[in-house]
This record gives C-alpha cells, sequence and structure tokens, in this order.
C-alpha cells in the first residue's frame, strides 16, 4: 500500500479518519509525556528536598492565589548569566512536593525560586504589603488585605495536608495533628513569607 | 501502577520516534513518486471547466526539503540526546554543559577576580569601572532594603552613608557583616522595670544625644542595665552591635516614642548573610565603593 490509497480510503470514511487524526496528535504525547508520568525515578524528591510545613504550604497557596506566578518564574535555567545571578539552577526532583509546580515562563518580576533568606521577613513582609515603602520605583502591585485576614481562615490545612498524602507527601499523624496550632494567630502574609523564605536551593549534606 | 523500569520506557521513546520518521518518509516518498498517483479509472472531478485533482503535483522542492529536515534529525539524534537512554555521539548533556561554562567562567575570569578579592581598598576605588560594577552589585543585592542612595529607609533600614556604624565601620567589619549577616536583638525592659524607670531612661538616652547625661537621675539605672552593652559613656559597642547613643544617627527614630519603644518593647534587627550569594570579588568592591569617600 502507498499514502495516496491510504489517504484515499481515509479521506472516504470519517471514522477511519477520526482515528488517524487522533491516532496522529497522539504520538507526541506518548513519548513526550506517558513516560513522565509513569516513571516514578522522574518525580522522585531531589536530595535534601522535604515537603512544606503547613505554614509553607499555606504560603504556597497564596502565592497561587494572587497569581504570584505571572510574574515571577521559580526556575533557574542551566545557564551561566542565570546561575550567576539567582544561584544553583533548578532541579527536577526540586519539584517533587510541588503540585502543581510553578516554574511559570514569565518574568515581570526576578525569578523566585533562590529568592529565601536573600531580604528578612520583615523587609517580605514590608513589601509585599506595599511594595513602594521600600523600593520606590517598584512596579509590582500591593497585597494589603494579606496583613488583614488570618491564615487559616477556611481552616483546610488538614485537610490539604491528608490529599496531599494520599498523593505520596509524606506527612505523619502527628504533623497534621500539630498543623491548625502552627497556623494559629497567623497572618496570610506571615504564611506567604514563609513559603517565600523556603524558596532556596535544598541543603544537600556534603561529606567532608 | 506497577512502575515499568526505565529501559522500558527508553526502547519506548527511541521506538516511537524511529518509526515517526520512518513513516514520515514514507508518506513523502509514496506521494511523490508512486506510479500514476491518483487512480486512472476513477476521473478526477473537473472545477471551473478544467481543474483537476491531481493536474499539477506538488513542486519536487517540498520534497526535498522535508528529506533534508529528516536527515537532519537523524544526524541530530546521533549526535545528542532524544533517542531515549541514548545520550548522543557527542556525549553532550545540559548539566555537563553548564559545567563546562561555570568551569570556563573559572578559568578565564578566577584570576582577575582574585586580584579584585585582594586589591587594595584604594586601589579598587581609584578605577572608575570597578566602582560602576561595585554601584551595580548594590543596586541589585543591597538596594531594596538601604536604599539607592544608601541613605538607609522606614526607620529599620540602616544608612550606609553617615559616620554611625552599629557593627563597625572598618573594612573588615562591614565585609563580616555583607559575609556573614548580622542579627541584633535588643531586649525590652518595660516588664522588668516599670513604666517610670522606662520613661527615665528614655529621658537619659536624650540627654545622653545632647551631652548633658553627667549627673542624670536615671545616671544609676543606666549603669546598672545598659552600660553592659552601649558602654558607660554610651558610644556603643560595635561586636555586640550596640549602637552609639550619643551620637544623632538613631535607627528606629528620634522621637521620644521610638527611643521609649526601644527601651520599653526591645527591637531586633537583621542583616542577611551574603556570602553565598556574592563571591569575594564582589563583597570586595562592596567594601571599597561603601568606603570610598
Amino acid at each position: 500500500m502507498n499514502a495516496v490509497e491510504l489517504h484515499r480510503k481515509l479521506e472516504r470514511n470519517s471514522g477511519l479518519l477520526i482515528f488517524g487524526i487522533l491516532f496522529v496528535s497522539a504520538i507526541g504525547g506518548l513519548v513526550q509525556v506517558l513516560p513522565s508520568v509513569l516513571q516514578d525515578d522522574l518525580v522522585t524528591p531531589g536530595p535534601g528536598t522535604q515537603p512544606y510545613g503547613p505554614v509553607e504550604l499555606t504560603g504556597r497557596d497564596l502565592y497561587i492565589r494572587e497569581g504570584c506566578s505571572t510574574c515571577h518564574s521559580q526556575q533557574v535555567r542551566p545557564l551561566l548569566a542565570e546561575v550567576r545571578r539567582y544561584g544553583p539552577y533548578s532541579k527536577a526532583g526540586e519539584s517533587a512536593y510541588d503540585r502543581p509546580f510553578l516554574w511559570g515562563s514569565k518574568r515581570t518580576g526576578p525569578d523566585l525560586h533562590r529568592i529565601g533568606g536573600k531580604y528578612t521577613d520583615v523587609w517580605q513582609r514590608m513589601h509585599l504589603l506595599d511594595p513602594r515603602t521600600v523600593v520606590p520605583d517598584s512596579i509590582m502591585p500591593g497585597y494589603p488585605w494579606l496583613g488583614e485576614r488570618a491564615a487559616d481562615a477556611d481552616g483546610s490545612i488538614q485537610s490539604k495536608m491528608r490529599a496531599l498524602r494520599r498523593l505520596g507527601h509524606p506527612y505523619t499523624d502527628a504533623e497534621i495533628e500539630a498543623a491548625p496550632a502552627a497556623l494559629a494567630g497567623l497572618k496570610e502574609v506571615d504564611a506567604l513569607v514563609a513559603y517565600l523564605q523556603a524558596l532556596r536551593a535544598p541543603a544537600v549534606e556534603t561529606t567532608p | 501502577m506497577a512502575e515499568l523500569p526505565s529501559a522500558f520506557w527508553s526502547g519506548w521513546v527511541a521506538v516511537i520516534t524511529v518509526a515517526s520518521l520512518i513513516g514520515v518518509f514514507w508518506l513523502i516518498y509514496s506521494i511523490y513518486f508512486t506510479k500514476g498517483g491518483r487512480d486512472a479509472e476513477e476521473p478526477s472531478p473537473v472545477w471551473d471547466g478544467n481543474l483537476r485533482e491531481g493536474e499539477h503535483p506538488a513542486p519536487l522542492w517540498w520534497f526535498w526539503l522535508i528529506f533534508a529536515s529528516l536527515v537532519i534529525s537523524v544526524i541530530y539524534l546521533m549526535l545528542y540526546p532524544g533517542l531515549g537512554a541514548f545520550g548522543g555521539a557527542l556525549n553532550w548533556s545540559q548539566g555537563g554543559e553548564i559545567d563546562r561554562r561555570l568551569n570556563r567562567y573559572q578559568t578565564e575570569f578566577g584570576p582577575v577576580r582574585r586580584l579584585v578579592a585582594e586589591a587594595q581598598l584604594a586601589t579598587l576605588q581609584e578605577d572608575a569601572k570597578l566602582m560602576a560594577s561595585a554601584q551595580r552589585i548594590y543596586d541589585r543585592n543591597c538596594a531594596v532594603c538601604h536604599a539607592y542612595d544608601a541613605g538607609g529607609q522606614a526607620n529599620l533600614f540602616p544608612s550606609l552613608t553617615d559616620a554611625a556604624w552599629q557593627w563597625g565601620g572598618q573594612a573588615a567589619q562591614i565585609e563580616h557583616s555583607i559575609r556573614h549577616g548580622r542579627l541584633a536583638v535588643m531586649v525590652g525592659w518595660e516588664a522588668a522595670l516599670g513604666e517610670p524607670a522606662i520613661d527615665a531612661l528614655t529621658d537619659y538616652t536624650l540627654a545622653l544625644g545632647n551631652g548633658a547625661a553627667a549627673g542624670h537621675p536615671a545616671e544609676a539605672q543606666y549603669m546598672q542595665f545598659c552600660a553592659a552593652c552601649h558602654g558607660a559613656d554610651g558610644s556603643g559597642n560595635p561586636l555586640l552591635g550596640a549602637p552609639d547613643l550619643t551620637d544623632d544617627a538613631s535607627l528606629y527614630g528620634q522621637s521620644p516614642a521610638a527611643i521609649r519603644h526601644s527601651i520599653g518593647q526591645g527591637r531586633s534587627g537583621e542583616m542577611p548573610a551574603f556570602g553565598e550569594r556574592l563571591d569575594d570579588a564582589q563583597i570586595r568592591l562592596l567594601v571599597a565603593w561603601l568606603q570610598r569617600s
């Protein structure tokens, strides 16, 4: 059979044509997506990568809610200039406990994957509530409401952690039990700052 | 789901990729080179009087264009990673590439960066280009707290342009502050001493600033509770990060209310460590830039 005969068959049989189109469009997914999804060693936490604690986890959800990833990536690419500017480049295993990952693809502001520890909690807090108080020419919007709302307003932290445990995050019963206490009294901005301060290259134990 | 071995997925990717390449070749080859093309026994419909299907075959250079991209794909897959676990003949990898670049950077610029890191501050300060670099390093790392003019801001982040240095203004002390960061803690005394004592000590601190502390009624309390860190004469102790109380540079504000708050409720200040973000040459340049006249 040659391609011309095949084409004739396909264009006269819509069922076959639909199947053919689906088959051809699936090839990319079969090669690129399927192996990544089904292969455990591609989603194994890298050395030193830990699941987020309840406060950081709450901050992460706020990061998503406020759309931080629209302007900030969390992906230091393996390029000399990026490594010199931000620190060690991001590795796949670091995202094992990110559901969904927040790599992002657009930088209106700087990359944040290594921001933890660069500035103090006090600065981060002021900057989130009103960026112009510390960076006069900043174009980042202010998020003043983060300073008013309680971090665990909807009381969902335990069910969140249980859901993540079902997906493989190793939270213990004791950790889940203690989660609401960790959030007690915190405002949203505190949780978000804790999350930002946790964004750093995983501490890898070096053998002397 | 039971995990299939990596070798299976490697083969899976390789087989589908190769099959796709062969499939594309078969498709374009048979379209261009099948004898007769569309079968003759079934005549093509006619449009616009004389337009028939298959009358004008697609130009041959299209075939060669697609064929060339197939050849390039095959060469690429031989040289670079792509066919499952096969790493390619060039043994190229993303991690290897960045390591090579970092090494080359180190080889090319390492010696000159070492020179900068070990240079006399005066030598660096005379070089306008190096001072411009230093300012860029400052803008990128320090300015959002200490302000772009280094004048400090928000009554929280100290000025780097005045004579007051909480942790010492010598080159080695500034370098230590940048490299390792600083953590300053002033305890609050209101709970222990009560409000009247705090009022008196606030007044004493203001008097220290005016050089009128001698014989002040709160002097004994100052000596008992404050002098250990801030010194008997109030001149501070850079080893502890205890600020000079006799000058007019008060980080948290000059007003009696601000000073009262510091004494009553305490303060804590933090300078993050930049030793892992900046290399020796960058830190040396910053010190030179901060100390330039």
